[in-house]
């Protein structure tokens, strides 16, 4: 690898990290849009900031474009408080313009800069490792890279000193209002991140990259867990994944690096979405396929407790009885064997001890909810996992 | 119950939009009272109680907590929002959530600790959820995650507790359970503001009632003031609780 092939890596991993912070909470506050409507007003921001600073990388410029994206909130905000239209018409309405704004003003002025649409949407993070910076001539980076790693130190000490604060305000604004932790401060101080964030990153990666960081490694992060910090872990380390993979992708592809990680976001989320452990679709499925099969399974075994007649415990009787098809019955069958809950002599049914324990146990558990006799058949049987 | 007021709302007046859905309450509630709050859906009661907590902000009027502001008496008070307003699809446990009752005596930036942690056990005994302090709350029954909300008011060890619908979606003994905790705190010298809909249980649970309903109706002993005329004046309705099943 080269020196500028590790840079590149470096600087959309550390983007990765910086969007994956506030991304897992626009996430649980459901305000994915909001970051798309930030990344896309911010646009006449960086424009007039450019004209003032004639510097793509001035942190003034990113400062008055993260303003541009604050602004955009409360517009959306106001426009909703009037009650004439939902939050998205609101959001729809807002971003649409202030982008053009910025694209006229592009057209009108920026003509001979760069600063062009395709860049601004997608990112140039290829170029990224040519623009250094320099101090008292010494070169110490990519001007990017020192960017966006100071915006994520500033935002992982916001979130180190604010954990608990974010965590309440967005499960319960209510309680954290009568707390006195004002919900409006924390809601604006996370806007005002998620717009830093989305400009320190913009000019690496474009707007499109921007959304697709924040929002696809905390929608993938809260398929797989069911807590909050494990999922802020979760949701950085997807974001460095696609950032790496997408890179490389890109690189064997000889195709756009923003657009690759992008897809690589695409793929991860429908991997999670397809295997997740228990809210994946297959997982579903299979859970649902497993306790139909237990039902049956305690269905039959009541059905042995409850007749003595040889007749009814007849192996070939029984589908008759319970109404089953063959492959059914036999599925049940080993089961219950495997279980040591059954024994079958000359073909006629009867159940072990442990079989017999096992179905009153079961019956009082699902009755009851009683949970303490059954703690030990919790792994084998989904039905009892509450 | 002692004469002192321990909240005093005056000349309160709340809008969302245009047209006030509180119009110009006065509210006396004396110390170490069981008080329900009772009036139609969409009468303002949640909205009574959001304006007491300063959540939100009146058109006119105010409210005062022992005699101050509620911004200085915040520690005096526990707040169970109505179930309905949190996702309880949030990434976080029984336990955490109970804890989140000790972030207002904690402030901005200090984290919960071993104490923190001990005093929300202990309020997860009393409601007798310990055994599911570990469980992600959207797999708790509705019954209890009203427990897993008034253990994290209990936890705020406040005098003065505001309860949105408590008993809503609960069972019988979940129900007995939840008023016996609340009668305790009564006993206590504590003050306990309760948004009910259930008027059958109300003599049997309350010694103090508001009849609400965008006005104040009336406020005072249940014995005195619970009857056909203020529920008629509240629900619109001819009401007789007389002959309610
Ligand atoms: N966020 C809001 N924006 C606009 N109007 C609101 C809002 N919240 C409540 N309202 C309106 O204010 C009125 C009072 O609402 P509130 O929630 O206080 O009623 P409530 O007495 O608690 O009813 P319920 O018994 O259904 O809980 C209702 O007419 C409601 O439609
Ligand atoms: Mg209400």
């Amino acid at each position: 690898m080269s020196s500028a092939q590790i840079e590149i890596q470096l600087i959309a991993s550390l983007v990765a990290i910086a969007c994956a912070i506030p991304g897992t909470f626009l996430v649980l506050r459901k305000m994915a849009m909001i970051s798309d409507a930030i990344s896309h007003s911010i646009l006449p921001g960086i424009v007039i900031g450019f004209f003032i600073t004639q510097d793509l990388n001035s942190p003034l410029l990113i400062l008055l474009a993260a303003l541009t994206g604050v602004i955009t909130v409360v517009l959306v905000e106001y426009i909703q408080k009037t009650g004439l239209v939902k939050e998205d018409t609101a959001i729809g309405l807002v971003f649409p313009v202030l982008f053009s704004i910025g694209v006229l003003m592009i057209a009108k002025k920026a003509n001979d800069v760069h600063l062009d649409i395709d860049a601004v949407l997608l990112g140039e993070l290829a170029l990224a490792p040519f623009d250094r910076l320099l101090i008292s001539g010494v070169d110490v980076g990519p001007k990017s890279l020192w960017i966006i790693g100071s915006i994520l130190c500033i935002t992982v000490l916001l979130l180190l000193a604010f954990f608990k604060e974010l965590k309440l305000s967005t499960f319960d604004k209510g309680l954290a209002a009568s707390l006195g932790f004002s919900p409006a401060i924390i809601h604006y101080g996370l806007m005002t991140v998620s717009s830093i964030t989305t400009v320190g990153a913009f000019d690496a990666v474009g707007a499109i990259l921007v959304v697709a960081l924040m929002i696809a490694p905390a929608a993938s992060a809260y398929l797989l867990t069911t807590d909050l910090k494990k999922m802020l872990i979760l949701s950085i380390i997807f974001g460095v994944l696609s950032a790496i993979s997408g890179y490389w992708f890109a690189h064997w592809l000889d195709a756009s690096i923003a657009g690759s990680i992008t897809t690589m976001l695409g793929v991860l989320f429908l991997i999670v979405y397809l295997f997740a452990p228990s809210k994946g679709i297959i997982a579903v499925l299979y859970r649902e396929k497993q306790q139909r099969i237990e039902v049956s399974l305690l269905t039959f075994l009541l059905h042995l407790k409850n007749h003595d007649d040889e007749n009814e415990r007849h192996v070939n009787h029984l589908n008759e009885h319970i109404n089953w098809q063959k492959v059914r019955s036999k599925i049940v069958l080993d089961l219950a064997l495997k279980n040591n809950m059954i024994m079958i002599d000359d073909s006629i049914v009867f159940l072990t001890p442990k079989g017999d324990k096992f179905t009153t146990q079961a019956i009082d558990y699902i009755i009851t909810n009683e949970d303490a006799q059954i703690e030990g058949m919790k792994d084998d049987f989904f039905l009892f996992r509450g | 119950m002692s004469n002192k007021i321990a909240v005093k709302v005056d000349d309160l007046t709340v809008a969302y939009n245009y047209k006030p859905v509180l119009w110009d309450i006065d509210l006396e509630i004396p110390e170490s009272v069981l008080m329900a709050i009772v009036g139609p859906n969409g009468a303002g009661k949640s909205t009574l109680i959001k304006s007491i907590l300063g959540i939100l902000k009146p058109i006119a009027g105010s409210v005062s907590i022992y005699g101050k502001s509620y911004e200085k008496q915040r520690s005096l008070v526990a707040y169970v929002p109505q179930k309905g307003s949190v996702d309880w699809d949030f990434p976080t446990t029984a336990l955490d959530v109970v804890m989140m009752g000790t972030y207002g005596s904690l402030g901005w930036i200090k984290r919960p600790k071993q104490k923190q942690k001990k005093a929300a056990l202990e309020a997860l005994e009393k409601v007798g959820m310990l055994p599911f302090k570990g469980r992600q709350i959207s797999q708790l029954s509705g019954g209890q995650q009203q427990r897993i909300f008034l253990a994290r008011a209990l936890v705020q060890d406040a005098s003065i507790y505001f309860m949105d619908e408590p008993f809503q979606g609960v069972d019988a003994t979940t129900e007995i359970a939840i008023i016996n905790i609340l009668k305790e705190l009564r006993k206590a010298g504590k003050t306990v503001i309760v948004v009910h809909h259930d008027l059958q249980t109300v003599p049997e649970y309350f010694d103090w009632v508001t009849f609400l309903n965008v006005k104040k109706i009336a406020t005072g002993p249940v014995k005195d003031i619970f009857n056909d005329d203020n529920l008629t004046k509240t629900y619109g309705i001819n009401y007789k609780v007389s002959i309610q099943e």
